[in-house]
């Protein structure tokens, strides 16, 4: 084994590598560090796997407008685990989103990011938004239909920029149009040009933890105060701190080691995401929805009132960064413990609870119509049975109008308007005439596409629609407009 | 600026000699860096024009046939579809453009509507029976003739122009509508 | 010993087991082809999505019940495949494409078809798909007798001569729900036996009854403007 030994002490003396690597391992770390500390490890292994199932992905996808699709579906069938790899690097992907938001949540809730780690947080901040353009990007690589209406709506965003839009949507598109060169540099976005910040930004991120320490745990009424903080801190470390190998490292171990696992578990039984249909954009019978990640900001665009819409899309996710990037350099003294900072608390709270929220919006999309809902679902029975020759004329017009597209009945149909069982009791047919023939309140106006028979038999099936057991908004028993003529 | 080492002598203060080759040195060094700025710009030139090329570059749209008019009956909108006239190599299918054509009075009217819903892009589908376009994204609703009805979008669908050519219906198309087409 | 050989050897064991159980795991996806045209599975797939919304079975839907036998004990595949096709009366839409509808010609005709072997049989001789000409003098008074019970004006059927009906049903669509019977309204066929008549009606008397219903549309058809 003595060549070994020759071997070893050659490289270290010529490379430096483990008088580099030694501090790493042994620096000392609070050891109220404990399982609140793992998230960033278990982001960068998250980041690690991604690297190495993309260049993997990468020796076999074809960037290709006129290929993308055909490899992928390549990948999937052929390539011995291909389609593995794929669901390995997409659920990572997902995972890696989560992870970061998790760590950067812990950070946020501890202030962490206060004096001396400011930037510590800023290349966070920057880091969350590579990462969350690799998952864009990544969408794009799918090149499916999602991919191809997703850069539509990046597209349209870009396009209401004031003054450069048009130029601006040239740019991320590459053209004209969404075609080959699109692909591309959405490629050589993913691949190239995001990782390499990535990896800078890692770099960066993880010298600065070097240099400053990790951050204890926060204890309410030990305030931050930047003229004493570090020797304390040196100090402290000096005395208390634990080497972070093994005493923190082990949790890191743990935690990731487990993370990994699930993460084979998850992408083994559900496997890889897409790719969808392929991407004709003359296919229109299509649902167009962005992946995870981005599904808050699909769900938060429909609920803007138009007047408002295009300021919004465009300044809040840059006021949004901006103060993101203030946070430590406004705040960096003074308390860290949560329970002496509510404000903030309060912030972190909103955030999560309007980003979950937005996110199941978007998962349910309640605004969007329900294509085909007119053709596919019947009128339930309980709502013809018994019922006049003319009403059931209007329970055909209900389908054949697409009323069912925006109005469930009994559960079933478009959830963009409000489901109509019980209609009756708060409309009168005076009511629900005007309604459909003059719209409002985010419903079209019919008056011009329906005939006045076909009018009077809806409202008289409408007019049908309330449990037995209650009284119609009119007076009992009053009449039913006649069609005029 | 003063260069120090130009002042304090260069190497030591040890007289006209050092003197002299700090002074090679000052020169050879600002020399350097204008030669190292003219080699930045003259390779800066040519990599942030292919960078923004696609920003600078105007593409002319070309006239599309969309069919004879006998596919586009009065009082109805028709699917059509076309290639799209600006096209690169590796293109694809995506080069491949729909749109809805509707036809006021034959041989003489008609609105060619863009598929791309005003709000975000996503592709409207048409509905014969209530005569409405429906976005599947948002939700957003247009009538007949293209204005908004409800939903989100800004304003009413695009719209193509079109002109008739012996028999045949032509529009002129080519980029992505967008927020640069006229209301 | 053989301590880590063996290992070694279950090593090597468990990871080609591992690749080769590769493409048995759950989530590898699996190519389905789509179901052929014509298929019972395609069959049932499109009218799930194009016809059901109307067309359902006897215990849903408002339209003429295609999931239920009795439309195709007279429906003729002709008179389906122009139905689908080119629309019906006022309120059933063109489904072929050369009318703006999402069918090629093919797919039409084999909806037609498969319908019929989905749901339904052959068709009974003798009855005719479309309507026959009828006597409006004599449909008043059988009429009255078989219909009124259920259809005059305030009875639960409600009024079949009220203009603004008679301008959404075509007389086609009259003659498709007298012969088939609504079920689900607890309307019965044309030839379910009455207490007036124990063997129900005959073709043309069916004819005379509609002709007299129709008699009372407006003039001029109420279509959309």
């Amino acid at each position: 084994m003595k060549w070994a030994r020759v071997t070893i002490a050659w490289l270290e003396s010529r490379s430096g590598l483990g008088a580099f690597i030694k501090p790493l391992m042994s620096h000392r770390v609070p050891a109220s560090a404990k399982w609140w500390y793992v998230f960033g490890s278990a982001t960068l292994m998250f980041f690690v796997i991604q690297v190495v199932t993309g260049v993997c992905l990468a020796t076999v996808y074809a960037p290709s407008a006129a290929e993308a699709w055909a490899s992928l579906r390549y990948i999937d069938s052929e390539v011995p685990a291909g389609w593995l790899i794929r669901a390995i690097h997409g659920w990572s992907s997902n995972a890696m989103v989560v992870m970061m938001a998790i760590h950067g949540l812990q950070v946020f809730l501890h202030a962490s990011y206060k004096y001396p780690r400011e930037l510590n947080w800023i290349t966070g901040v920057f880091l969350l938004l590579v990462v969350l353009g690799l998952a864009f990007t990544g969408q794009v690589m799918r090149w499916d239909q999602d991919a191809y209406w997703g850069l539509g709506i990046g597209a349209s965003i870009v396009d209401r920029v004031p003054l450069i839009g048009s130029q601006m949507r040239d740019l991320v598109l590459g053209g004209p149009i969404i075609g080959g060169e699109t692909l591309n540099r959405f490629f050589a976005l993913h691949v190239f040009i995001l990782p390499g910040m990535a990896i800078g930004l890692l770099g960066l991120h993880l010298a600065l933890i070097m240099r400053h320490g990790i951050s204890e745990m926060p204890r309410a009424g030990e305030r931050v105060d930047p003229a004493t903080y570090t020797p304390a801190y040196e100090a402290r470390m000096e005395r208390e701190g634990v080497p972070f190998h093994p005493d923190a490292s082990q949790r890191d171990m743990v935690f990731c080691g487990a993370c990994l696992i699930a993460l084979i578990v998850l992408a083994a039984v559900y496997g890889p995401f897409g790719p969808g249909a392929q991407p004709d954009p003359t296919l229109i019978d299509t649902n167009p929805r962005p992946d995870y990640p981005f599904m808050w900001i699909f769900g938060a665009v429909s609920l803007l009132p138009p007047s408002s819409e295009t300021v919004v899309m465009l300044a809040a996710p840059a006021l949004l960064v901006v103060w993101l990037l203030l946070v430590p350099l406004l705040g960096r003294a003074g308390e860290r413990a949560p329970s002496r900072r509510p404000g903030m608390m309060l912030a972190a709270a909103l955030a999560v609870i309007g980003i979950a929220s937005l996110t199941w919006e978007g998962m349910t999309s309640p605004w969007s119509p329900v294509m085909d809902a007119w053709s596919s679902l019947p009128t339930p029975g309980a709502m013809v049975r018994g019922r006049k020759a003319l009403e059931v004329q209007g329970a055909i017009v209900f389908q054949y109008a697409q009323c069912r597209n925006c109005h469930a009945l009994d559960g079933e149909g478009g959830r963009r308007g409000p489901e109509l069982d019980s209609i009756a009791t708060r409309m009168t047919p005076e009511q629900l005439t005007r309604q459909v023939q003059q719209g409002g309140g985010n419903m079209p106006a019919y008056g011009k596409n329906l005939s006045s028979a076909q009018m009077s038999a809806l409202v008289s099936f409408l007019a049908t629609l309330k449990p037995s057991d209650e009284a119609p908004a009119d007076i009992p028993g009053a009449l039913l407009p006649l069609p005029s003529r | 600026m003063s260069d120090p080492q130009f002042e304090d002598g260069g190497c030591g203060g040890c007289g006209c000699a050092g003197r002299a080759v700090s002074a090679r040195r000052g020169f050879m060094s600002k020399a350097g860096a204008g030669l190292m700025a003219v080699g930045a710009v003259l390779a800066g030139i040519p990599v942030v024009s292919f960078v923004l090329g696609p920003a600078r570059k105007r593409f002319d749209p070309a006239w599309v046939a969309l069919g004879e008019l006998a596919r586009f009956p009065e009082g109805t909108t028709r699917f059509a579809t076309f290639i799209n006239p600006i096209r690169q190599p590796t293109d694809g299918e995506s080069v491949k453009t729909a749109c809805w054509v509707r036809c006021i009075k034959a041989g003489s009217s008609y609105q060619v509507f863009a598929i791309n819903c005003a709000h975000l892009g996503c592709p409207v589908r048409w509905f014969e029976q209530s005569k409405l376009f429906l976005c599947p994204c948002h939700g957003g609703a247009y009538y007949e003739d293209g204005s908004r009805a409800a939903g989100p979008p800004p304003r009413g669908l695009f719209e193509y122009a079109w002109k008739l050519d012996a028999g045949a219906l032509m529009i002129d198309a080519g980029r992505l509508p967008g927020m640069e087409d006229a209301p | 010993m053989n301590g880590v050989p063996s290992r070694v050897v279950l090593f090597i064991g468990a990871v080609l087991a591992a690749v080769t159980a590769c493409d048995r795991l759950p989530g590898m996806p699996s190519e389905v082809a789509p179901p052929s045209i014509g298929s019972e599975a395609w069959t049932r797939a499109t009218f799930n999505t194009y016809c059901r919304g109307c067309h359902a079975s006897g215990a849903d839907g408002a339209s003429i019940p295609l999931m239920d036998r009795s439309y195709w004990t007279f429906a003729s595949d002709e008179r389906v495949i122009a139905a689908t096709a080119n629309g019906q009366g006022v309120m059933m839409p063109a489904f072929s494409q050369s009318a703006g509808g999402p069918f090629t010609d093919d797919e039409v005709m084999a909806l037609a078809r498969g319908m019929r072997g989905v749901f339904g049989g052959s068709s009974g001789a003798g009855i005719s798909a479309t309507i026959v000409p009828g006597d409006r003098a004599n449909g008043e008074g059988l009429f009255a007798n078989a219909c009124a019970p259920c259809h005059r004006d305030g009875a639960p059927g409600g009024s079949l001569v009220d203009p603004a009906f008679l301008a959404l049903v075509s007389d086609q669509g009259l003659w498709a729900s007298t012969l088939a019977g609504r079920a689900v309204l607890g309307m019965p066929a044309w030839n379910h036996a009455m207490p007036s008549r124990p063997s129900g009606l005959t073709q043309e008397e069916a004819a005379d009854i509609i002709a007299f219903v129709a008699s009372h549309r407006a003039a001029k058809k109420d279509a959309p403007p």
